[in-house]
């Protein structure tokens, strides 16, 4: 067996030793298989299709039903714009976050559950590699698939509806807000996938946070300013060039933020502990 | 790659607790180094909580291990860099080919030149003899084949030490031998502990074994002084006529241990058990046969199967733990 000799060992023991090998890994399993792509035209069909049912089937039917709402947006070109625009950016919102928890619940318990995880460990890799590499690559999928393909069909369906670009500011910033809040539940389904080595219990309480939330919310309203149960309005009046009602906008993101970057650290920790 | 110590492996006191249950208790292992080293223990025992504190998969309660000198704690990476493992179940990268598995497994361990690494994934399918399914699919592997794939990707960095947990005990005879084959090739190269119910083919490769039993060692040692049994050396007597003076002569000897008789339908067979085999072998037959009245019809040394010296001592120390 000459050939190892000839073959240079990785020696330095990095704290995030295995991280771009585990990477290249998880991408290869969304961008080397269908996944990518059947989710891609899943979710750009999904929300592109509600932002068309809401730019071209909605106003004519609102305005022969006699909707106010309809003369009081100007017309049913910018009704049905503001139709969209709320649709996407309210509703993709949550349905993204939905995607979020449906796509990557099994992220880690699969790997735990099948062994693959103790086999991956077994060898030269830092636990926290193994965590980081599934949040960046999660992360990518859920930015390039989930977020940014429908929302560039979105952009492009309200620009010619439009018959100008839309906003891209206002656009790009109602985007941002919609970032924050699917980053809120991906790092809590991974941080729960860290706890639980089963799916139901990561499903009821990620899910549990995104459809119970609001309820929850309007029995105890400070509950608004430290979740992001408040970013999808949020996200759609910023997109809208609307006006932030006071303390609705930072609060509610910069907590989502802070959330999210703890979920992360108790993922590592919890996850070095973890035996296996 | 030399280290000072004579063993791959080496633990004190190991202890893991779960919970209420003790999963080892105490457990003192020796691994020669560059020797196949059977890990044998009925279910539950502990062998793969043994392996897992090993692998840094899991931390024990107290007591302490090395591996190559380098503690199983606070060195469990660098530990890792130098071994191999299979797990009971092997699994692998569904969607990858074996060859894909093998690249991205060796980039745990070599930076490169790629061409390199897979000039090495290539003799190591050549090792397990899949060259010719390396690149297809996993899902359509037999078992031996994945089993045989899982051997290629814990010998992938070449590692000093291999830790297999149950290597053959899915497989069919021929995907056995297989499997021992390829064990009985990396010898030279590596030291392997492994894991298995099935003793004969601990017999055939192994040159020593731990018998686990309720998270203890209960035996251990080459595997010619575990096949003596508990009792050491016994000589196996067939005697004819009366032996009423025989246990009494033989106990006058030092180096006699215990004895045991069977009667039989017109004879008995005696079970001698001594401490000195030279002196046994010279005069113990002499010894019997001074007894004019005797006819010896039968002088052999007692060959335990293993299975036998395994049920001895797990079935002894299981007793002794009731007692």
């Amino acid at each position: 067996m000459g050939t190892s000799l000839d073959l240079e060992r990785i020696k330095e023991r990095r704290a995030l030793r295995g991280f771009t090998n585990l990477f290249r890994k998880e991408n290869q399993a969304w961008w080397g298989t269908r996944r990518w792509w059947i989710n891609a035209i899943l979710w750009s069909g999904m929300l592109g299709g509600l932002v068309l049912v809401m730019l071209y089937i909605l106003p004519p039917l609102a305005a022969a039903t006699g909707d106010p709402n309809v003369a009081e947006a100007g017309g049913q070109a910018a009704f049905g714009l503001l139709m969209a625009q709320q649709v996407f950016f309210e509703l993709g919102t949550l349905a993204v976050a939905i995607g979020v928890i449906v796509l990557f619940q099994d992220t880690i318990v699969n790997e735990r559950q099948s062994g693959l995880t103790e086999w991956l460990l077994a060898k030269p890799v830092a636990r926290r590699s193994y965590v980081l590499s599934k949040l960046c690559a999660s992360l990518l999928v859920v930015l390039a698939v989930l977020i940014a393909l429908p929302a560039l069909f979105t952009y492009m369906f309200l620009s010619v509806r439009a018959g100008s670009f839309f906003p891209p500011g206002a656009f790009l910033g109602g985007l941002g807000v919609m970032v924050v809040n699917s980053v809120f539940y991906l790092t809590l389904t991974l941080v729960l996938g860290t706890f639980f080595t089963t799916r139901p219990p990561l499903l009821g309480i990620a899910l549990g946070a995104v459809l119970g939330g609001n309820l929850l919310a309007s029995f105890i309203k400070p509950l608004l300013y430290v979740t992001p149960w408040m970013l999808p309005k949020v996200g759609s009046l910023v997109a809208g060039g609307q006006p932030v009602p006071d303390g609705m906008l930072w609060p509610s993101l910069i907590t989502s933020v802070v959330w999210s970057i703890l979920f992360v650290l108790v993922a590592l920790m919890k996850f070095e502990r973890t035996e296996f | 790659m030399e280290y000072a110590s004579d063993f791959a492996i080496q633990t004190r006191g190991l202890t893991k607790k779960f919970g209420q249950v003790q999963a080892l208790n105490d457990l003192d292992l020796k691994v020669p180094r560059h020797s196949i080293f059977g890990f044998l223990g009925p279910n539950g025992a502990g062998k793969t909580t043994t392996m897992k504190i090993l692998l840094g998969l899991t931390e024990p309660t107290s007591g302490v291990g090395e591996i190559f000198g380098h503690d199983i704690v606070a060195e469990s990476l660098a530990i890792r860099e130098r071994i191999g493992y299979l797990p009971q179940h092997p699994r692998f990268i569904e969607y990858m080919t074996a060859r894909e598995n093998l690249i991205f497994s060796a980039n745990f361990y070599f930076r490169g030149p790629q061409a390199k690494i897979r000039e090495r994934c290539d003799e190591m399918l050549e090792l397990v003899g899949l060259t010719g399914k390396a690149d297809r699919p996993i899902k359509g592997f037999s078992g031996g084949e994945k089993q045989r794939l899982g051997i290629a990707l814990a010998q992938i960095n070449d590692p000093d030490l291999l830790i297999l947990d149950e290597p053959a005990s899915s497989l069919d005879p021929i995907g056995r031998q297989a499997v021992l084959d390829i064990m009985a090739d990396l010898r030279e190269r590596s030291t392997i502990f492994y894991s298995t119910h099935i003793l004969d083919d601990v017999q055939r490769v192994s040159d020593a074994v731990a018998i686990l039993n309720q998270g203890k060692v209960v035996a251990s040692g080459p595997i010619g002084q575990i096949l003596n049994g508990k009792d050491g050396l016994v000589y196996q007597v067939g005697v004819k006529g009366p032996t009423d003076r025989l246990e009494d002569r033989l106990s006058e000897l030092s180096w006699v241990k215990n004895t045991t008789v069977k009667e039989q339908k017109d004879s008995s067979l005696w079970q001698i058990s001594v401490s000195d085999e030279a002196a046994a072998e010279s005069t113990l037959l002499r010894h019997i046969l001074d007894d004019q009245r005797l006819t010896v019809t039968e002088f052999s040394r007692k060959e335990y199967e293993l299975e036998e010296a395994f049920m001895n001592i797990v079935k002894g120390d299981s007793d002794g733990h009731k007692s």
